[in-house]
């Protein structure tokens, strides 16, 4: 038995309480249930979340603290030698107790270990007992306060109501916990890498060089964490894709918008958010195998020096990967002008291009330029073209030919493969995370701002 | 004989500004104007009236051709200006749009200044070879829609920042600006208050010295007040056309009747 059979267990028995209650309800008026306050199946849903909740509370309650309870009920069983080693050794010891007694003893041979095992396995075994039948007694519980309640007066649809409105908060509420949660791991992590690196060596330090001994006696890089570089090569690629981004992205919303049919706009709108439905890493080989030895051999062709993992067949690709976030959003920022400002304008006799240059660009530049901003911290955050198509070396340049190296790209390289997780180079993977996120953050909040205003304008 | 008395009335008045011959409109399957024949005096306000529904935006919209905007709108007949067919392939729609002036029914300023919102149109048009004229078109255009004391001071502030009944003679000015000939108004009071009303009103009977206007209006009291001629449509047809005065007080047709007394609607 394990937990999912308690979850389909208590899940039954909201289904028989909805029908019996619901059953109960008709029989409580005799069957004139226009009598009721609540329709039948008011009474019904009512009386299964009043099983549902209980019953899942307490199997949450076992899912989230039953293995740590076992746990400690195994250590204080150890015998004493054992027991009084320091934390790290008994975290050990744990472990192999809990490989032991989900895998079979394979090559184990301590007494006392395969014995603390099955004892492992007998108390689990008995919790989820117990926890089976708690929580059916807690759902049995609240089975029986919601068929108390079956009265004709008895208001079950508010009720339900009430109860839906406060899961749909929690749900919410969770999201928003969820993403503080990863943010403050963040800063916290960041935290610890700002104790070893100085943060104005990380701001404005131009050389990015993080491999750091392992061992005190080993030859190694000194290790140097100076992130210019990297948003320097990030917002290089980010600036390329947005020239190929933002006069493509903005000349397509406007002739989807203004002089495109409904059939050429009802098709063509559609294909280009196809566009954003690529996976990125069919872009990253785009780049990588496509783009960017055609930009190379195009170089040899007018003797330009270019790289083969150049920053402009990054950029390049990623300018077209955010294509649709601009014409999509722009589109919008066009659309939401009034006609009626468009009419006045032609009814003056402006032609549609003057109409669209003089009058609706300008009322629509709030929008469009937040869509501008939004593709910017999207170019900044992407990983997977970059990963493919940019280069690894730090690199200080403004050169486009040359083959840059981004954030993204470098925190890839610092958490891929085995790492310590304590030292300096792990760490900064953190520090680059939080700059990046507060970057985009910065993009972000820029553009809902300016959308925001733009909003207010019209109403 | 509704055309005979058209044609009586030519013989003893100036040229019309703009003739319209038989002009049916229909959108898609819709035939929402049906045979309208009818001329419009240069110095004078024609009044378009009848239920909702019943063409009379429609066939000001045939006036300056803003229903080529709309995808499936046919326009068949002659419009005619100064003698020119409008419909005709050699006409320019935006010279054709510089000398017909349009008002909409909501005021739609530009989301820019009021010195620009009224430069706009004499910009596009070349009408000023230098600021300073350009300064005297936006003031005396301001002056004539009877704006330019209330706004004098505050020419860079924002168009849509103005009231309702300031906006729609801001828009009025605008539409004088770049000097038409024929100036279409639909319902332009209809989003107005009775105070801000009264002075586009007072506005509109002062232009009709110098422009051909037409007026599409829902209230009968306004038609009374501001025009000269009235037409009545009912259903995309042209019931009944005369003198404002008579139209109103002995009416030829019945159905004319029973919408001026409010029993058809």
């Amino acid at each position: 038995m394990t937990n999912s059979t308690i979850l389909v267990v208590i899940a039954l028995l909201a289904v028989i309480a909805f029908a019996v209650v619901r059953q109960k309800s008709v029989a409580v008026v005799s069957g004139a249930t226009d009598t009721l306050h609540s329709l039948p199946r008011y009474h019904g849903y009512y009386a299964s979340l009043m099983v549902l909740l209980p019953g899942l509370a307490v199997l949450a309650l076992w899912a989230v603290s039953g293995k740590t309870i076992v746990e400690n009920l195994i250590l204080a069983g150890l015998p004493d030698a054992i027991a009084d080693s320091n934390a790290e050794r008994l975290d050990l010891l744990i472990n192999r107790i809990r490989l032991i007694a989900e895998n079979g003893t394979g090559i184990e041979t301590s007494e006392h270990l395969l014995a603390a095992a099955e004892r492992f396995n007998r108390l689990y075994g008995m919790g989820i007992v117990a926890t089976l039948l708690l929580s059916m007694g807690a759902s049995a519980a609240g089975y029986l306060y919601a068929a108390r309640k079956v009265v004709a007066e008895f208001r079950a649809r508010p009720r339900f109501e009430k109860i839906l409105h406060g899961l749909l908060a929690l749900s919410s509420f969770l999201a928003i916990a969820i993403t503080i949660g990863i943010v403050a791991s963040l800063i916290f992590e960041s935290l610890r890498f700002f104790q070893q690196v100085p943060l104005d060596e990380f701001v404005f330090g131009v050389k990015w060089s993080p491999q750091t001994a392992l061992r005190i006696d080993q030859i190694a890089a000194e290790g140097a964490f100076g992130a210019v570089p990297l948003f320097a090569g990030t917002f290089l690629i980010a600036f390329i894709a947005m020239i190929v981004a933002g006069p493509i992205g903005l000349l397509a919303a406007i002739y989807l918008t203004q002089y495109a049919g409904p059939a050429t706009r009802n098709v063509a709108k559609p294909v280009l958010e196809i566009l954003a439905g690529v996976p990125t890493v069919v872009y990253g080989f785009f780049a990588a195998l496509t783009v960017a030895p055609l930009f190379r051999d195009a170089g040899i062709v007018m003797g330009l020096d270019v790289a083969s993992e150049s920053a402009l067949a990054a950029g390049v690709v990623m300018g077209i990967m955010i294509i649709p976030f601009v014409s999509s959003l722009s589109d919008d920022a066009l659309m939401a002008v009034p006609d009626s400002i468009k009419q006045g304008s032609l009814a003056l006799g402006a032609t549609p291009a003057e109409t669209i240059v003089r009058v609706l660009l300008p009322a629509a530049l709030p929008g469009i330029a937040s869509s501008f901003l939004l593709a910017v911290s999207r170019a900044i955050g992407e990983t997977m073209i970059v990963v493919m198509a940019a280069g690894m070396r730090p690199n200080l340049t403004a050169n486009p030919l040359e083959a840059v190296t981004t954030v993204t790209v470098q925190i890839v390289a610092l958490l891929t493969g085995d790492q310590e997780f304590n030292s300096t180079k792990t760490l900064s993977a953190f520090a680059l995370g939080l700059a990046l996120f507060v970057t985009t953050l910065v993009f972000n909040i820029f553009a809902l701002q300016l959308v925001r205003r733009y909003r207010q304008a019209y109403d | 004989m509704l055309n005979a008395a058209i044609e009586s009335e030519n013989e003893a008045l100036s040229p019309p500004k703009m003739t319209i011959r038989d002009v049916h409109v229909h959108y898609g399957d819709i035939h929402a104007v049906k045979g309208v024949t009818l001329d419009l005096r240069p110095d004078q306000v024609t009044a378009l009236i009848g239920p909702s529904g019943c063409g009379k935006s429609t066939l000001l919209r045939c006036m300056n051709r803003m229903n080529d905007t709309i995808a499936d709108c046919r326009v068949e007949g002659q419009v005619f200006l100064d003698g020119q067919d409008i419909y005709d392939s050699q006409i320019d729609v935006v010279q054709l749009r510089a000398r017909v002036g349009m008002v909409f029914q909501k005021p739609n300023p530009f989301p820019k200044s009021i010195y620009d919102n009224v430069a706009y149109g004499p910009r596009i048009h070349g009408l000023a070879t230098d600021r300073d004229a350009l300064d005297e078109i936006v003031e005396a255009s301001l002056e004539k829609a009877g704006l330019w004391q209330e706004v004098k001071d505050r020419l860079d502030q924002v168009g849509t920042a103005l009231s309702g009944g300031q906006q729609q003679r801001l828009c009025i000015a605008r539409a004088i600006a770049v000097n038409p000939e024929v100036i279409l108004m639909d319902e332009p009071c209809s989003s107005l208050d009775p105070i801000a009303t009264a002075k586009v009103e007072a506005l509109i009977d002062e232009l009709s010295a110098r422009y051909a206007i037409v007026i599409v209006t829902h209230s009968m009291q306004q038609a009374a007040r501001v025009s000269q001629k009235t037409v009545f449509f009912h259903l995309g047809e042209m019931i009944e056309y005369g003198d404002t005065t008579q139209m109103f007080t002995a009416p030829r047709e019945d159905r004319t009747r029973d919408y001026i007394t409010g029993r058809i609607g």
